[in-house]
């Protein structure tokens, strides 16, 4: 396979510093609806205003037709995705900052590539698209990244998916790890593939256990760390659940209501700082957590590229849980093959290792790591030793590239497929959050 | 002279009625907007409020006339939380008006010409996002952070000390997020009033806390009021403050809603708990309303 990337002239070191605005960003927008007053308003408006993507015209697919792959490309797709989740740089050709890798394929194919960092959660990105889907519109967007869990089971449910087009994915069918392979949200992944994934485990802050690493979800328990422990507010349920012994996916109303038995003696043993969406790392950063619930490539962003030593990431005694990020394409999207022809280009090894290099996360392609390997070595040779040895850490971290056993420490989340099980589930952990 | 008037009158009518037309142009752009902006998305959320359905078995729908379960479920299950709501905005509002209007009557009766550099030192920190400061105030007071952690060492405070993640660190957040809703409009009632009206009570041998009590105070009244409301209502559908620096046991109503739309996507009662804090805010501000319409009455009076 041929290296179609810009030959590198300089350190990315610095420039990948530089573009890498710290995650809390996301914290940060999360809120700024919330300004002075009106409480859910701003949700409101962001759940009935219109997408802001540039959607045209548009010949081969869309809403009436049985097959929407039967059309040839357009030459553009709209791509929604979550913020710094692609590789980035400074692109001489276009004088600007951008992706790289989308770079390259727009120049390979003369797709139109409108990529967007629109997603800060999924269950507000869902909100905004919602309206499109029930009425039987366009929502604008060709792929949209978004985590498997509720929002992911009501868009597969309603049939608001585009079935994808299996045969035209050759780098998918030959790449893919063995873990982003029929999942079990998504059987055969007949709607989904994996954009990147990883592991909810739990980060230890070393300055505060006195060097100890939290190993089990049950050190999560240990009274010692009055007020020091930070829980996932939406995963919280299923780590219980792990920490019993219980399979998350194939749990029942019982086994949630000793989890939350589980959780409601940790809260009262008085080591539950504070139930979190996002920003925990901060806290733990800052010294106040000692232990928390965690996203893998959190945890290695800080670890490995900020240098915060003290951090330790691992996956419990008694199991970690895995999450998936996928590529959906949504029922009417304007060109379902340009989106179809770009999920797969990100299956190629080499695509798919820039992507891992600046994310940090598990990338869903095998042989990533040999290439990862392979850069260090190359920067090494140029003199970037600063960068070459980020890139070897990168390339030697278990969480990054698990092997086979660690996968089979981990379990799924607990898939709520009808509404009845949803409404029992929030009765059962909600009263325990607020 | 019967004939001029005669003349003037059906003029006089088209000049009313132009300005009458000028008055609605004047109107529109404001008006649209509120309609836009304001009453469109207001009536769709008390629509959304009366849905039934979930989203797993085609979406929530609407069905004659409505499911008003959600308001019932929405007040008895979230009681605590609305009460918590007014509790923490009711204590920072207090200590807000508590702490701004000492501030406050300084400025007006003593700033002199610094009154307003002043003011704007008040109102400097709100060039920045609220969100930023409280997100500041996490790390200014982590546990072994710059300020705690320096009184740990020097044993001033016991090793297990904190302030975040305590009621009294979103009461003290909220106090200081909104403490300007607070300062503002003490000081245009403080402002208002003349200086030669204290001087007039002490000429009738008033001590200077009595003229303060008898005089001062009374005609800044509506000020505390205004204060009071302008503070009080964000406050209590703030979920910034209890997200940031509150801990289990702190979430406010603002926090549930926000859980409601973006975690649980239980749209309507989401909807509902909106309503619920809405339909409370503006029974307060009426009454609030008929308090100051009646306090400015008498103020009339007294002049």
């Amino acid at each position: 396979m041929t290296d179609k990337r810009e030959p590198l002239s300089h350190d990315p070191l610095q420039i990948q510093k530089a573009l890498k605005t710290r995650l809390t960003r996301r914290e940060l927008m999360k809120y700024a609806g919330a300004g002075a007053g009106a409480v859910s308003l701003g949700a409101f408006l962001a759940a009935c205003g219109d997408d802001d993507s540039g959607s045209g015209g548009g010949g081969g697919g869309g809403g009436g037709g049985d097959n929407p792959f039967a059309g040839g490309p357009n030459g553009k797709v709209n791509f929604a995705n979550w913020p710094l989740y692609i590789d980035k740089a400074f692109i001489k050709a276009i004088d600007g900052r951008g992706s790289p890798t989308l770079y390259a394929y727009q120049k390979e194919t003369g797709t139109e590539v409108n990529y967007q960092e629109v997603i800060q959660d999924n269950a507000s990105f869902f909100g905004r698209i919602q309206p499109q889907l029930s009425a039987g519109q366009p929502t604008g967007w060709d792929i949209i990244v978004i985590t498997n869990g509720r929002e992911l089971t009501a868009l597969i449910a309603n049939e608001w998916l585009e079935e994808l087009d299996t045969s035209m994915r050759p780098n998918f069918d030959a790449n893919a790890a063995a873990f982003a392979v029929d999942p079990p949200f998504d059987p055969g992944n007949k709607y989904t593939m994996c954009w990147q994934s990883g592991v909810t485990g739990i980060v230890t802050n070393k300055d505060l256990t006195g060097g100890e690493i939290l190993t089990s979800w049950e050190d999560l328990r240990n009274p010692k760390y009055k007020s020091q422990i930070g829980m996932l507010k939406a995963e919280a349920l299923d780590a219980a659940m792990v920490a019993q012994g219980v399979d998350p996916e194939t749990s029942t109303p019982d086994d949630w209501r000793n989890a939350a038995t589980w959780l409601q003696e940790q809260q009262d043993t008085g080591v539950v700082r504070n139930y979190y969406e996002q920003g925990y790392i901060d806290e733990v950063i800052a010294g106040n957590l000692a232990g928390c619930q965690a996203w893998s490539g959190d945890v290695l962003y800080y670890k490995l590229w900020e240098d915060y030593s003290n951090l330790e990431f691992v996956v419990p005694d008694e199991g970690g849980l895995l999450w998936i990020d996928n590529m959906i394409i949504p029922k009417g999207a304007e060109n379902p093959v340009d989106a179809m022809n770009i999920m797969d280009y990100y299956y190629q090894p080499r695509v798919a290792t820039d992507v891992a290099e600046w994310v940090m996360y598990m990338s869903p392609v095998n042989g990533v790591q040999k290439l990862m390997a392979q850069d260090a070595k190359d920067a090494y040779a140029k003199g970037w030793d600063a960068y070459a040895k980020k890139l070897e850490d990168s390339a030697n971290e278990p969480m990054l590239f698990p092997d086979q056993a660690m996968l089979d420490g981990l379990f799924n989340f607990r898939n709520l497929t009808t509404d009845d099980e949803r409404e029992e589930w929030d009765m059962i952990f909600e009263p325990i959050i607020q | 002279m019967a004939t001029v008037v005669g003349g003037g009158a059906p003029k006089k009518a088209s000049i009313a009625g132009r300005r009458r037309k000028v008055a609605y142009g004047l109107l529109a752009p404001g008006g649209l907007y509120l309609l836009a902006i304001l009453l469109l998305p207001l009536a769709i959320m008390i629509f959304t409020s009366l849905k039934t359905g979930g989203l797993l078995s085609g979406g929530f729908t609407f069905e004659f006339p409505g499911d008003w379960s959600n308001y019932v479920d929405g007040l008895v299950e979230y009681k605590s939380h609305f009460l918590r709501s007014i509790t923490y905005a009711g204590i920072a509002t207090f200590l807000a008006i508590v702490f701004a209007y000492p501030m406050m009557y300084w400025i007006a009766f003593h700033g002199g010409k610094w009154k307003g550099s002043l003011l704007l030192l008040i109102l400097l920190p709100f060039f920045v996002s609220y969100v930023v400061r409280t997100v500041q105030w996490k790390w200014i007071l982590a546990d072994n952070g710059l300020f705690l952690g320096t009184l740990k060492d020097f044993g001033v405070l016991p090793e297990d000390f904190k302030v975040l993640a305590t009621p009294l660190a979103v009461v003290a957040g909220l106090t200081y997020d909104f403490i300007p809703f607070a300062a503002l409009p003490l000081f245009v009632s403080l402002d208002r009033i003349s200086g030669s009206l204290i001087e007039a009570a002490e000429d009738l041998f008033a001590t200077p806390f009595t003229a303060f009590r008898k005089v001062v105070f009374p005609l800044s009244l509506p000020g505390v009021f205004a204060a009071l409301i302008l503070s009080f209502v964000p406050m209590a559908g703030d979920y910034v403050n209890p997200e940031i620096l509150g801990g289990p046991n702190t979430q406010m109503i603002g926090n549930i809603i926000q859980y409601k739309f973006l975690v649980s996507a239980d749209y309507p009662l989401g909807s509902a708990l909106s309503v619920i804090l809405m339909i409370g805010m503006v029974i307060l501000a009426s009454i609030y309303a008929k308090i100051l319409g009646a306090e400015e009455a008498s103020n009339m009076a007294a002049a």
